[in-house]
């Protein structure tokens, strides 16, 4: 793959053809397939616009060769596919993975390791670049794995059944080891309900309470 | 990476699986009996006094109506006094029996030990949930412990767009952090279950790896000492199951948030003292900031589908309660460390958003109604199911105490009879007037009300320390003052959500809230129109009705009324990040952590407050754009379905979802040619499950021609431009 600058800009057929005028298509769609392809490299986080612009030109040149003989299709739709192309083979070169047809997987992969590998923030100049590539760079695109577990330790949690019927509660109940509490405390609610029963319930009662009181009241004065 | 998990260390105590009736256990006993017995004498004696009020009025129908209720409404404020009594008395002479004091855990070492710590989310505020994640990561790194730890991310999101965006920031933390292996994602293909689904979805996965597990919340964070002091904690103690820090409330800017924040720091180290003082190693669980041993929980705690249909039939919804029950019915301790410090977790910063929070918490709290009665559970464990269930419950009963006491007055002005109040039970001791009478009881239940926050005042100025931590004794006590009056207008409005919430859960009826509309400020007016107007129409006719009945009778019912009647402008003004900040300003509501933030924290806010910044609010479906179009987002997502299918119930799931049908691409096809507008968010999660169509969605979207893509992807495309 032929990256130098000049190659760049010696576009094929360019000189033969009429003005206005590339592999056959008017500028304006040469124009519209260059603005994809950037685009693509841009959200591959390519800064660098020297870099950014040869590997533009280098996927448009491909394009160009194909324009003649695919005048059915728009030069947008051979410079995406070329780019497409281009990425994939070179993901196959370094990952040492042949490409097969248009093969996911490995285009997924490379993707994934450019980004492990830190493509954009260390190894600009190495995307699409022809061998031989620095070892570190080849190793962390070989190595890259996106580990998202730990490796399964499989084990199956079976719910327990919960008695809830009422009356086995009753019956469990009775059996709480602190029953002597509630027993207390249900002795001095009873207690409570007792004292207030026998002040307030009854016409006796009340001639009782009062007299009770009055008596009280003769203590405390 | 920390190697599988091992038997518990050996050591000298109590065995789990045989109950122990040691001296402690005598103890423990002794320390309930006690503490309940005088919230039985506090509410009993109280009771007759209002007992005896009624019966001098004369009584009628209404009259028992409202002792029964006023008996169950008292005795749960004596248990809030009671634990506020004890809570100072042990914070003031000291605590011995609590799970930091049994052993010198600082001394265990904990090598070769595994831990799991786990973040379940639901379409949570990802970038939150992340630097939650990186802070706790950051503060266990410089505890040189980091080894022992594995970081999990439990995704239960159902939102696409949340679910790419956490698959995205997961992996940007991880190459940030370095921390490829240590911190991991897994999004479930289904919700089932929710929570407890989600946390026993990884137990089965991974959980034998692990001895220990710590289960996070979206908002929380823990200072990795903390971490590391629960595990030591744990292996001291093999007979220990669950060990619950306390979370203190942080990071509120609005108003209500940091009035809420200011009272959990105040109030809550003195309540969870007295509450440990009862509990004992019978604890509870609450969801999360908890260690868990993982042996005893995989093998108890799966929990059964309740019979019967909803609200209380079906899935557990609140499962932390009954986990910590069934733990301990299997012997297993249960332990508050309710003296650890750095657990941390954030709080609804509006009246609405911690309406919305309660709604849920109140039908799982309801449901614990049939679990209360389950066979073997320990009585401890249903105090704490009552507790809860009373803490919502509560609400109707109030509601029905005074709609009961207007109909009985009602009834009193309609028989045109005088008040005439005889002689009673007290009246040779103290000599009141029936008005005398009523306004002693009134003081005595303000008295049970406030008295726990005054002893937490007088516990806060017996403490230098954490005196000027709060702002000192000055501003603690006037914020102290303001909180209460806060909480007597908040509190009606509590009364009518929790009644709604009550009423409508028992009625099986669904209440769908749809989202807040918020300012950057806080609620909108319109929102607390809509959300508030009901309680308001509610106040003005209420306090029309008193005060046609009887005017003296308004004035006494003035403070509920209130709250009801400035409910709009209460919600609006108290959800004012501006207001929170100028509270701030004037050294109000102040807390430990405000005024000298920990270090996790301070990174955690700094990290927040420049995200909020840098990042855009993204328009719908941006994200569905990126998990397309952008070569990083689309390899990491493809990578992470394709890892997915390595698990055979993920890949049975996938394909129930319907995954590798024909359909998926054509709905792939819809995505191309129309946008993703026309696309449900069902048919979207099933595209973006499928392996191979996403990547060829990426394919696609990039070499198809123009005219044979809709419109919204040329615009998406054309982002990636300069």
């Amino acid at each position: 793959m032929d990256l130098s600058l000049e190659s760049a800009l010696n576009i094929p057929g360019a000189s033969a053809e009429a003005s206005g005028n590339i592999a056959g298509r008017p500028l304006d769609e040469w124009n519209a397939a260059y603005a994809k392809v950037e685009s693509y490299f841009h959200a591959l986080r390519i800064r660098n616009k020297v870099l950014l612009g040869r590997l533009v030109i280098h996927v448009l040149k491909r394009a160009m060769r194909r324009a003649p003989q695919e005048s059915h299709r728009s030069a947008t739709e051979l410079a995406a596919e070329e780019m497409d192309q281009v990425v994939t083979e070179w993901f196959g070169q370094v990952l040492q993975e042949p490409p097969v047809g248009t093969d996911h997987m490995l285009s997924t992969r490379g993707r994934l390791a450019l980004l492990l590998a830190d493509m954009p923030g260390k190894w600009q100049d190495q995307f699409l670049h022809p061998p031989p590539w620095p070892e570190e760079f080849i190793k962390a695109m070989r190595e890259a794995y996106l580990r998202a577990g730990p490796d399964f330790q499989l084990a199956k949690m079976a719910p327990r059944p919960l008695d809830l019927g009422p009356i086995a509660t009753l019956s469990n109940l009775s059996m709480l080891p602190f029953r002597k509490m509630i027993f207390v405390w249900v002795v001095l609610t009873l207690l409570f309900i007792a004292l207030f029963v026998v002040t307030h319930n009854s016409e006796q009662n009340h001639h009782l309470l009062n007299e009770f009181l009055s008596r009280l009241e003769g203590i405390f004065h | 990476m920390p190697g599988p998990a091992t038997e518990p260390s050996s050591h000298a105590g109590l065995q789990p699986g045989t109950a122990f009736y040691s001296r402690r256990t005598i103890r423990r006993w002794l320390r309930l009996f006690v503490f309940y017995s005088l919230v039985m004498l506090l509410t009993g004696a109280v009771s007759v006094l209002f007992a005896d009020l009624l019966w001098r009025s004369g009584w009628t129908g209404s009259s028992t109506v409202l002792l029964v209720l006023f008996v169950i409404l008292f005795g749960l404020i004596a248990i809030g006094c009671m634990h506020g009594i004890f809570g100072f008395v042990l914070r003031t002479f000291g605590d011995p029996d609590r799970i930091t004091r049994f052993g010198n855990y600082k001394e265990q070492s904990i090598a070769g030990v595994s831990v799991a710590i786990v973040f379940p989310t639901y379409n949570e505020g990802v970038a939150r949930v992340m630097e939650g994640l990186r802070t706790t990561y950051a503060s266990l790194e410089q505890t040189g412990q980091i080894e022992r730890f594995d970081f999990f991310i439990l995704s239960d999101s159902t939102d696409p767009a949340k679910w790419v965006e956490e698959e995205q920031r997961w992996c940007e933390l991880v190459r940030e952090l370095d921390a490829l292996g240590r911190i991991y994602y897994r999004r479930r293909i289904s919700n089932e279950g929710k929570k407890s689904g989600n946390v026993r979805d990884f137990l089965s996965t991974w959980g034998r790896r692990y001895r220990y597990f710590i289960v996070f919340d979206a908002d929380s964070v823990m200072r990795g000492e903390t971490i590391v002091d629960l595990v030591k904690l744990m292996e001291v103690h093999p007979q220990v199951g669950l060990i619950q820090t306390v979370p203190a409330l942080v990071n509120a800017e609005s108003l209500f948030g940091r009035i809420q924040q200011f009272a959990n720091r105040l109030y809550a180290p003195v309540f969870i003292a007295g509450l440990n003082f009862w509990a004992q190693g019978f604890g509870n669980y609450w969801g999360h900031n908890a260690i868990i041993r993982t042996d005893p929980f995989m093998q108890y705690c799966d929990l059964p589908h309740l019979p019967g249909r909803k609200p209380f039939g079906g899935q557990i919804l609140s499962h932390d309660f009954v986990e910590a029950a069934l733990l301990v019915k299997e012997n297993w301790q249960v332990w508050f460390a309710y003296d650890l410090e750095g657990s941390y977790e954030e709080i609804p910063q509006d009246m609405i958003s911690n309406a919305q929070r309660d709604r849920r918490w109140c039908q799982g709290n309801l449901q614990h109604s049939l679990v209360l009665f389950g066979r073997g559970m320990r009585g401890i464990s249903r105090i704490h199911f009552l507790m809860g269930i009373f803490g919502y419950l509560a609400s109707p009963l109030w509601l029905l105490f005074l709609i009961t006491f207007n109909w009985a007055l009602w009834n009193f002005k309609r028989s045109e009879l005088s008040v005439i109040t005889v002689r009673g039970l007290t009246t040779p001791f103290l000599k009141l007037s029936g008005m005398e009478h009523a306004f002693l009881i009134f003081v005595i239940c303000m008295a049970v009300l406030f008295l726990p926050k005054i002893l937490a005042l007088i516990d806060l100025a017996f403490d230098r320390k954490r005196r000027q931590a709060f702002g000192g004794l000055q501003r603690a006590t006037v914020s102290a003052v303001m909180e209460t009056f806060f909480s007597s207008l908040h509190a009606p409005l509590q009364m009518l959500w929790h009644s709604k919430f009550v009423v409508t859960i028992l009625m099986g009826i669904g209440v769908s809230w749809g989202p807040q509309k918020r300012s950057a400020d806080g609620i909108t007016w319109t929102e607390a129109i809509r959300r508030h107007w009901g309680q308001t129409l509610l106040g003005i006719l209420w306090g029309a009705a008193v005060w046609k009945l009887d005017h003296p009778t308004f004035y006494w019912f003035l403070p509920v009324l209130a709250g009801m009647l400035i409910a709009i402008p209460l919600s609006v003004f108290t959800s004012r990040m501006s207001l929170g900040s100028r509270a701030r300003s004037l050294g109000l509501f102040l807390t430990p952590e405000e005024t000298s933030p920990p270090s996790e924290l301070d990174t955690l806010r700094v990290r927040m407050a420049l995200l909020e910044k840098t990042e855009a609010p993204q328009p719908a479906n941006a994200i569905i754009a990126e998990a397309v179009l952008d070569p990083y987002v689309n390899a990491i997502h493809v990578s992470l379905l394709r890892e997915k299918q390595l698990n055979p119930e993920y890949r049975d799931a996938l394909i129930k979802l319907g995954v590798g049908r024909p359909e998926v691409r054509e709905l792939a096809e819809k995505l191309l040619g129309q946008g993703p507008e026309a696309l449900t968010t069902a048919e979207k999660v099933l595209v973006l499950s499928d392996a191979d169509v996403v990547p060829w969605l990426h394919r696609q979207a990039w070499i198809r021609p123009s005219k044979a893509l809709a419109g919204w992807w040329q615009t998406a495309i054309r982002k990636y431009a300069r």
